[in-house]
């Protein structure tokens, strides 16, 4: 075995470099076939599973993650938030590339903004150990979603290139070209990207005894993208310096409002971010440094609300500053030591006069050991502190606050012999409440205290020895509890609604992950992913309440993937299906509140041309919602119902 | 390959049971309305669940899905007001931007008036009747007159900024004009409106954020200043309608006033602290009979208060908390508790038959 080190500093980047998420493949010969079976699962996509589904964004993707539960208000562009494991949407960190993207001023990101097309892996990160790629803030919040895009990685390859177009229903175009060139040390990259849809699909929804048949109004879409890329690669180590630009001009279509047709809201976003990282790996310790500089500028219009002014045309400028540095050091075989510190300056600008002008200092720090026990069992402890200040120079300011978080990690070390492996980790965060939370106009509340989150989880990772079929499953049971919960409630009147730390919630969760992969004959292949959640999330705030004991609102208490792919040579099928049990649009479970489940199935065929050598041509036509379901994430936000898309892959290297 | 067939008989299984038929509910209601009352559940914004409770007075029981059950259709979103005049009732429904028309007796649709203007939702929120017009207050600054007989909007007449509650005294129309869409840049003007003319004649300075009006037996008009829930408390401007002055700003704070025979039940929801209080008020001697008339003890957030004449009872609306069905308690004319219904989503509004 190396070192310790050696594998906590490569291993994020071992995973990224695979192809697939299956790193190690044994087979064992069952009956007639050859059945090939994954050794290591992750909660991940890999580039292969996000080219076959097809995808318009990042949302649609992780809602194939086992815990994940998305939230989408529409389709392409729509807003898409995503909690784990019945934990808000505010406890995930999206990590791109190394880096966090935030907002502070929503506290979430908006996953229906993240473009698919460059995207090459996704991994879902809870209760992992401590990675010195990550920022410190990813380290320390309740779970990690990791994206990976081709342009920010070394490849030994002089010059790549990736190309894509796509035509689908509701008109949505997309064109993407990246360029990756490599000559000796260096890493030149650059991309560019747009899309847009009509976004005018047709649904029909469910009124009374009778079915409103219409089409999503105000949904148009469109954006641009580009960036570029510039690294270095040493001995020792590697540089990198990366700017992205994009812009995104939407239709808000809003809810359906039975009877009422008249949207007109429109949302125009802007964003800039100047990164830059330097990793460096030696015998006893590694190291990175990194720093970013983000603004986003969001200017939101509705000329048709019923003011004095006639009409809302805000602006908000939301910017924020990073700086940090994580640390690992080998001490010995069995002992490293890990740590970081990290620094976020981050403001927000308004053109409307009642809001606040907050700016934030929010500073992290991290210090962890792990320590691997007769190479049997993997101690890992952490301790991570945050000291927010802040300061609103347009009124109230929230007090600074200082927390101390642990994490504790227990984890059997597999081997030939032992087949069963254990984890058990407690993990303490919060999340901060959101500028908005705070000070938006008559709505935020400077006295918000960060929400509490614990979890404690134990996995299982088990590899049953049968006769005929070897089968690998990862499971995991939790438990969560989350205090200080903040929510929205009417503090003025029915339509003033303000923020509140009220909420206590008991999630007690389970899921599985199955994967198999099968060689049915010669050229022939079967693959399968399947998962299964089940998210028990409930309010436990005051037991002489209404809603005392019940599902909170919007989480499902089950949800399925089962995707399968039949590949012959370089043709392939995919048919990937998400199922989620009915959910309930208020805390209180009853029937007027209900949101029916439902089962989506997607299905894509695909081909692959190798048109010349180190040239790929790829074809692909995929069916959404092959069952032309009508459903919807959040009530009244209608999703589409059948479409199409074709798409046309062009790859270099 | 069983686990695989395990995952999915599980699926399957559930997801036949996510499609389980909901048991219809029992038909509690006879073909025509009576000896009862109807209830408004407002429900939330943007969730398409305003909804119409019966509730029977003969037994007790409580239908919450009538209006659905007897149209064939929702209500739509964020209903109202909701009043009966003639044979027929009016239901505004303030998102869907529309007013339902229905039959009183057999509660059978007549009409939905669709509210929308040049493309854009006017927003009805409140209406009164005078002859054969129906007055209608709409969010974009209009009162619009409906003829009851055609049931079309024959004119729109200007008033301020995101009108409210509406009272009728001496021939006039008097508009509370709350500007709430501008908050804190709140509107304080009551507009008067000739109902022989349809005119605006003037706009009355009065407290902050104006919400319900009522008149009283001698042509004093009472409108309730929500103020702006922090600073400025809620208070209740009284108006002459001869002269159209303010003759007084009554320190009493409330949310809803409602006449209970000559007199007045004025209730106060506190949002900060969720303390409920009902007092009753003589409005000819303008003082206050009972300050604590009603005990609210059980009830969470109150939103809602009538009196039946009838059955000389009063009824409050619990809307607890907003987000979970409701309550409708009775109390006799002296303030004991004698029944509770429980109703759907933000009970708001009652009309009771005998």
């Amino acid at each position: 075995m190396r070192s310790i080190g050696f594998i906590l500093f490569f291993a994020p980047l071992i995973s990224w470099g695979q192809r697939d998420t299956v790193q190690r493949i044994s087979e064992v010969v069952a009956s007639e076939i050859t059945l090939i079976i994954p050794r290591k699962i992750n909660s991940s996509l890999s580039k292969k599973d996000i080219e076959e589904l097809s995808a318009n964004d990042v949302g649609e993707l992780i809602q194939k993650i086992a815990g994940a539960n998305l939230k989408s208000y529409g389709s392409l562009g729509g807003l898409k938030t995503v909690s784990m494991r019945g934990l808000g949407a505010n406890h995930s960190t999206i990590i791109k590339d190394g880096f966090s993207i935030s907002n502070s001023q929503t506290g979430q990101v908006n996953l229906g903004q993240i473009e698919v097309d460059n995207v090459v892996g996704i991994i879902s990160s809870i209760g992992k150990r401590f990675k010195n790629s990550l920022p410190v803030s990813a380290q320390v919040s309740g779970s990690n979603f990791l994206i990976k895009t081709f342009e920010n990685t070394f490849t030994s390859d002089t010059l790549q290139i990736r190309s894509n177009v796509k035509y689908g229903s509701f008109n949505q175009q997309l064109a993407y070209l990246g360029v990756k060139y490599s000559p000796k040390r260096f890493l030149i990259s650059a991309f560019g990207r747009m899309r847009k849809s009509a976004g005018s699909y047709p649904y029909i929804l469910k009124n009374g005894n009778t079915f409103v048949n219409s089409n999503r109004r105000n949904n148009a879409y469109q954006d641009y993208s580009f960036g570029a890329t510039l690294g270095y690669k040493m001995k020792r180590g590697f540089g990198r310096l990366m700017y992205r630009n994009s812009s995104i001009n939407q239709e808000l279509p809003g809810a359906v409002i039975l009877y009422n047709a008249t949207q007109d809201e429109i949302l125009l976003t802007s964003k800039q971010s100047l990164l830059a990282d330097y990793q460096s790996f030696w015998k006893i310790a590694d190291f990175r440094f990194y720093a970013d500089v983000n603004s986003s500028k969001v200017n939101y219009k509705d000329p048709t609300f019923l003011n004095s002014s006639g009409g809302i045309d805000a602006i908000y400028d939301n910017r924020s500053v990073t700086g940090g540095a994580t640390f690992s050091i080998k001490a010995n075989k069995q002992l490293v030591i890990n740590g970081g510190l990290e620094e976020v300056v981050s403001d927000l600008f308004s053109n409307d006069s009642t809001f606040a002008q907050p700016i934030r200092f929010h500073n992290f720090g991290l210090l962890g050991v792990s320590y691997l026990l007769k190479n049997k069992l993997k101690i890992e402890v952490q301790i991570s502190s945050q000291y927010v200040q802040e300061k609103n120079n347009n009124g109230l300011s929230a007090e600074d606050r200082f927390r101390i978080n642990p994490f504790v990690s227990l984890e059997t070390i597999s081997n030939k012999k032992m087949r069963w492996k254990h984890q058990l980790w407690y993990r303490n965060s919060f999340r901060m409440p959101s500028f908005n939370e705070l000070y938006y106009n008559n709505i935020g509340n400077n006295l918000l205290e960060p929400e509490d989150a614990h979890q404690i989880n134990y996995g299982l990772s088990v590899v049953p020895v049968q006769k005929k079929i070897d089968v690998y499953i990862r499971s995991n049971v939790y438990f969560n509890h989350v205090a200080n919960k903040i929510v929205a409630i009417p503090t003025k009147n029915l339509f003033v609604w303000s923020m509140q730390n009220v909420g206590l919630v008991n999630i007690y969760g389970f899921e599985a992950i199955l994967q198999t992969k099968l060689k049915l004959a010669k050229n022939w292949k079967l693959t399968s992913n399947a998962n299964y959640s089940y998210q028990r999330t409930l309010d436990v705030t005051d037991a002489n309440s209404p809603t005392y004991l019940h599902q909170i609102a919007y989480i499902p208490l089950h949800t399925v993937n089962f995707d399968f792919s039949v590949y012959y040579k370089t043709t392939g099928l995919r048919m990937s299906n998400y199922f989620v049990s009915k959910r309930y649009s208020l805390n209180e479970n009853v029937v007027q509140n209900e949101i029916g489940g439902f089962l989506i199935s997607d299905l894509s065929m695909f081909h692959t041309f190798k048109i010349a050598k180190k040239n790929q041509l790829k074809i692909q036509f995929s069916v959404k919602n092959v069952f032309n379901q009508q459903y919807a994430y959040i009530r009244s936000f209608v999703m589409p119902g059948r479409n199409y898309l074709l798409s046309l892959s062009y790859a270099f290297n | 390959m069983r686990l695989i067939s395990l995952f999915s008989i599980t699926a399957i299984m559930l997801i036949l049971s996510s499609c389980k038929k909901d048991k219809p509910e029992q038909d509690l209601v006879s073909a025509t309305l009576s000896n009862g009352m109807l209830v408004l559940c407002e429900g939330l914004f943007q969730q398409n669940n305003s909804s119409v409770s019966w509730v029977n007075f003969t037994n007790s029981a409580v239908a919450n899905s009538l209006f659905e059950n007897r149209v064939g259709r929702q209500l739509g979103d964020t209903g109202n007001d909701m009043k009966r005049y003639g044979n027929k009732i009016y239901i505004v429904v303030n998102a869907s931007s529309t007013i339902e028309v229905l039959d009183a007796i057999t509660f059978k649709t007549i009409q939905q008036i669709d509210m929308v203007n040049g493309g854009v939702a006017k927003q009805p929120r409140s209406i009164v009747f005078n002859g054969s017009f129906a007055y209608v207050t709409c969010y974009d600054g209009f009162v619009d007159v409906i003829d009851t007989s055609a049931l079309t909007v024959t004119q729109r007449i200007p008033v301020g900024a995101n009108p409210e509650g509406m009272a009728i005294a001496n021939n006039k129309l008097y508009v509370a004009n709350s500007g709430g869409l501008n908050f804190p840049n709140v509107d304080s003007t009551l507009s008067v409106i000739d109902l022989s003319s349809n005119i605006e004649l003037s706009k009355i300075v009065i407290g902050q954020n104006p919400s319900s009006v009522i008149a009283d037996a001698q042509g004093e008009i009472y409108v309730i200043n929500r103020g702006d829930y922090g600073a400025i408390p809620s208070s209740i401007s009284r108006i002459d309608s001869q002269n159209d002055v303010v003759l007084s700003t009554l320190a009493i704070n409330a949310t809803h006033i409602v006449p209970m025979n000559s007199n007045f039940l004025i209730a106060n929801y506190d949002y900060n602290s969720s303390v409920s209080n009902v007092l009753l008020f003589d409005p000819l001697s303008e003082t206050v009979i009972n300050s604590n008339f009603i005990a609210t003890t059980g009830i969470s957030t109150l939103y809602g208060i009538q009196y039946d004449s009838f059955r000389n009872q009063i009824y409050l609306m619990d809307a607890m908390s907003f987000t979970n069905t409701g309550y409708v308690k009775s109390y006799t004319s002296t303030g004991s508790l004698v029944e509770n219904y429980h109703v759907g989503l933000n009970p708001n509004k009652i009309i009771f038959y005998d």
